[in-house]
């Protein structure tokens, strides 16, 4: 479904991202892990459009996605959830979700996806009118999810959704990650959170200052003894 | 002595909302866009003339001729961005703001150059057949042009904020103000949205500028002058707030006057200039704003 | 350029100024010359506050009109020029100082904007205190040499290049610097930023009056309010822009290319030059940070490299003074 080839980043003279390849296959999470600094999110800010690339291909569902603007890439389903969450804490819950069906596509089914969205995160319809900055972390994340559903996403990328959050949001927000990879969504997901990330991806990439490092399916990584030391300390 | 200070409070009132009509744009294209455009009384400037000429010309009501000035003044909004701070606001925020600052400062000069080439340095004023009237409450004379333009101010405050609060563009215009490449992750035209909203910025400071042309004066060179006033409201109110605009208008207008009463009309601005430092030094965020970005 | 190189240059250029305003009795020549040596002393003034402690100012104006006032007024009165320069230097610099406390918390944007404010009120306010017109009285008219104020005007830019030029290499000099390229991290090596921002606004300030006495004591007839008008402070900000932001030469090359530009233009534009150069300005803060001084720099650079033979590695240097 998204296809990425050689991709370099840079910014300016200082190269970030040296010649990444990977492929989000339809029905499947994978997810890049990697320390921090590695050019995880780099590489993601990249694909969207909101950096330039240096080299390199992107394309998704065939069609190439250099040079496309951003809220095109959303149009045609391929949503990226950025890091520290990606609601509007200037406008409630029920805004950030309207404003989360923005394109053309999703707003035919608006309100639909809202009830969906809204059943299957209750939380956040009890708090319908308040100001999302009023959510706690868990909550606001659940929100950015929500809003990303609303655009109704054919692969949603998700930048170190645990981030922040205590251990037991991240439980709740990888199962809901797992739903959302069986309702027919794929999952690209950037990840510090080795075990959970592991856990649920069906494979996975490690990138480690710039460069892939090491691929392979869960299991197989888990396995990988190197993996394991050089980020257990994560 | 108490006639002339309710006199003052009324003057100051009705000047104050004109303040924070032109603030209102100049908040808008700062929220928004995060582009500080010092040459926002230029185009409230341009505006007031647009209304004299067509006023002079063919005839045509100032108040008639307001929607009309508004959609011209919209499209050469549209312009102005295209032609120029589209590339500003290609720099990230920092860059921007004191690009911006510096751009339009030559945009001043430019515009305020090309008008006195154009339509002279005389001063000017619409003068229509209610243009002298006024309402008398008590002791207290009020213009009926510039009660006019209290009501236009308000208005057009109360239909900016149905705009960003009620209609799905608003909303877009929000999130836009308040991260911009988050929405563009929503969905959002980013471009779009910053030319509609520089646009209507600049299509509200013509507004302004017509009322200006009725009930005060115009000439090339005010500009500066009330672009500076809008100033000290939107930080009054908030830099990056959409939030009590008019209010904060009209309380600078108040304190103006009231001052005037006191110090003699002569340092009308310098008065305006200590309040603004004043709150600057003590509440740089305003009364309603948030610490942005 | 060596050192000694860019001093005989300085001494040879010094000399021929000189020289032109000894011999010369071409009115327009001395003119122009006049007046390239009050904006060049005006840009240098602006350039320390904005090119050494990179904080924009656009209410420069405010100083200059100032410093204008008070040498006019004082001089008209029948006190001695250099008493009434003083004067004008003293008053203004105790009013930066005094202005300066408030204005100089301000960060960035908040700085240029309240010297936007400080400049457009002074000057509405000198044109609502001062409407009518100064004019020196007949018997001078009659008797106006420009040697007087051709003089003075070089005095007042020589002491501003040397007073810039002591700065950039002083240890306050440093200081600013750093402040402009990181104030946090400047204050956290210790430095003491606010101190340093006060120092080059009240010295750019006390130049700004200098310059300011040079064109009362030149100008003919004018409106008191003129001093105080923005267009000074665009004109500053523009040649320093264009002549290299943060150089000793850069104001100086500035001005010239302006005054010497403006009067080369066809007289029949009329206000439209005034529309040449803010777009000027505009491209120039858009394109071209570094300026002219950069611009031949690099041109000296590279017509060097291809006299010499080696082949560097080295990556191009990242733009002179940015704009940031």
């Amino acid at each position: 479904m998204l296809r990425v080839d050689g991709l370099e980043v840079a910014y300016g003279d200082l190269q970030v991202v040296w010649g990444v390849s990977f492929v989000v296959p339809e029905d499947s999470i994978v997810a890049i892990l990697g320390p921090n600094g590695a050019g995880k999110t780099t590489t993601l800010l990249a694909i969207m459009g909101l950096l330039p690339v240096k080299a390199g291909s992107a394309s998704f569902k065939g069609n190439s996605l250099i040079g496309l603007p951003t809220h095109q890439m959303v149009e045609r389903g391929l949503v990226m959830i950025p890091e520290e969450r990606g609601a509007f804490t200037s406008l409630s819950v029920e805004e950030n979700l309207e404003l989360g069906a923005y394109t053309p596509r999703a707003r035919t089914s608006r309100t639909e996806t809202m009830e969906e969205v809204y059943d299957t995160f209750p939380r956040l319809a009890a708090r319908k009118s308040q100001s999302a900055g009023t959510l706690s972390g868990g909550e606001r994340q659940m929100l950015a999810i929500g809003k990303a559903l609303m655009a109704r996403p054919e692969l949603l990328i998700l930048d170190e959704p645990s981030l922040g959050l205590a251990p037991i949001i991240v439980e709740q927000i990888f199962d809901v990650i797992r739903d959302i990879r069986d309702r027919g969504v794929s999952v690209l997901m950037v990840e510090q959170h080795l075990e959970m990330a592991l856990e649920s991806a069906d494979y996975a990439y490690i990138l480690e200052m710039g460069s892939m490092a090491t691929e392979g399916t869960g299991p197989e990584l888990e396995a990988d003894t190197r993996v394991r030391e050089a980020y257990l300390s994560l | 002595m108490t006639q002339l200070i309710l006199q003052s409070v009324v003057s100051g009132i009705l000047v104050g909302g004109m303040y924070g009509l032109v603030a209102l744009g100049l908040a808008l294209a700062f929220g928004v866009l995060k582009v500080l455009d010092v040459a926002h009384g230029e185009l409230l400037m341009l505006g007031g003339y647009a209304s004299f000429f067509a006023f002079t010309f063919w005839g045509l009501d100032p108040f008639v001729s307001m929607p009309l000035v508004f959609v011209a003044m919209f499209g050469f909004g549209v312009i102005l961005y295209l032609v120029l701070f589209r590339y500003v606001t290609r720099t990230e925020i920092h860059t921007r703001i004191k690009n911006s600052l510096l751009i339009s400062f030559g945009l001043v000069l430019v515009l305020q150059a090309l008008a006195v080439r154009f339509f002279t340095a005389d001063e000017r004023t619409i003068s229509t057949a209610y243009s002298l009237e006024a309402l008398t409450i008590g002791p207290v004379r009020v213009p009926v042009v510039r009660l006019a333009g209290l009501v236009v101010a308000v208005s057009a405050a109360l239909a900016l904020e149905w705009l960003l609060s009620r209609t799905r563009f608003g909303r877009a215009l929000r999130a836009t103000s308040e991260d911009w490449t988050r929405a563009a992750l929503t969905g959002v035209n980013v471009r779009r949205v910053y030319l509609i909203a520089f646009a209507i910025s600049a299509a509200l400071a013509a507004i302004a500028g017509s009322l200006v042309s009725m009930g005060y004066s115009i000439s090339p060179s005010i500009g500066l002058g009330w672009t500076l006033k809008a100033l000290i409201v939107v930080v009054l109110a908030g830099l990056g707030s959409m939030r009590g605009i008019i209010v904060a208008g009209i309380f600078l207008g108040l304190v103006e006057s009231l001052a005037s009463v006191w110090l003699g009309g002569q340092y009308r601005e310098v008065v305006a200039l200590v309040l603004f430092l004043v709150i600057l030094s003590f509440r740089p965020h305003g009364f309603y704003g948030r610490a942005h970005a | 350029m060596r050192r000694s190189t860019r001093l005989v240059a300085a001494i040879v250029v010094l000399d021929l100024i000189v020289a032109v305003g000894l011999i010369s009795e071409n009115q327009h020549v001395l003119t122009l010359a006049i007046q390239t040596m009050i904006l060049a002393a005006l840009a240098a003034s602006w350039n320390i506050l904005g090119g050494f402690a990179g904080q924009i100012s656009l209410g420069h104006a405010a100083f200059f009109g100032l410093g204008a006032l008070i040498t006019r007024e004082l001089w008209l009165g029948g006190t001695a020029l250099a008493l009434a320069i003083a004067a004008a230097v003293a008053v203004t610099a105790v009013a930066a100082a005094v202005v300066g406390v408030p204005i100089l918390r301000f960060r960035e944007i908040y700085f240029a904007i309240g010297t936007l404010a400080l400049g457009v009120a002074v000057f509405i306010t000198a044109g609502n205190l001062w409407p009518g017109i100064t004019s020196l009285p007949a018997e001078s008219l009659r008797n106006y040499r420009f040697t007087g104020p051709y003089f003075v005007a070089l005095g007042v830019l020589v002491t501003t290049v040397v007073i810039s030029l002591w700065l950039k290499h002083s240890k306050v000099g440093l200081g600013m610097m750093t402040v402009r390229d990181d104030e946090e991290a400047a204050k956290a090596t210790g430095v003491n930023t606010f101190a340093h921002k006060m120092i080059a606004f009240v010295v750019s300030a006390s130049l700004a009056a200098l310059a300011g006495s040079a064109f009362a004591y030149f100008s003919v007839s004018y409106y008191p309010n003129f001093a105080f008008s923005v267009i000074w402070t665009f004109e500053a900000i523009l040649v320093v822009f264009i002549g290299g932001l943060g150089t000793i030469v850069g104001p100086l090359l500035g001005s010239v290319f302006f005054i010497v530009g403006r009067d080369v233009l066809p007289t029949d534009i009329g206000e439209f030059q005034v529309v040449l150069f803010g777009l000027l300005f505009i491209v120039v803060v858009l394109l071209l940070p570094g300026g002219l001084t950069e611009t031949a720099t690099r041109l000296v650079e590279t017509t060097g490299r291809r006299f010499t033979k080696t082949t560097s590695d080295e990556p191009t240097a990242t733009k002179g003074k940015e704009p940031t």
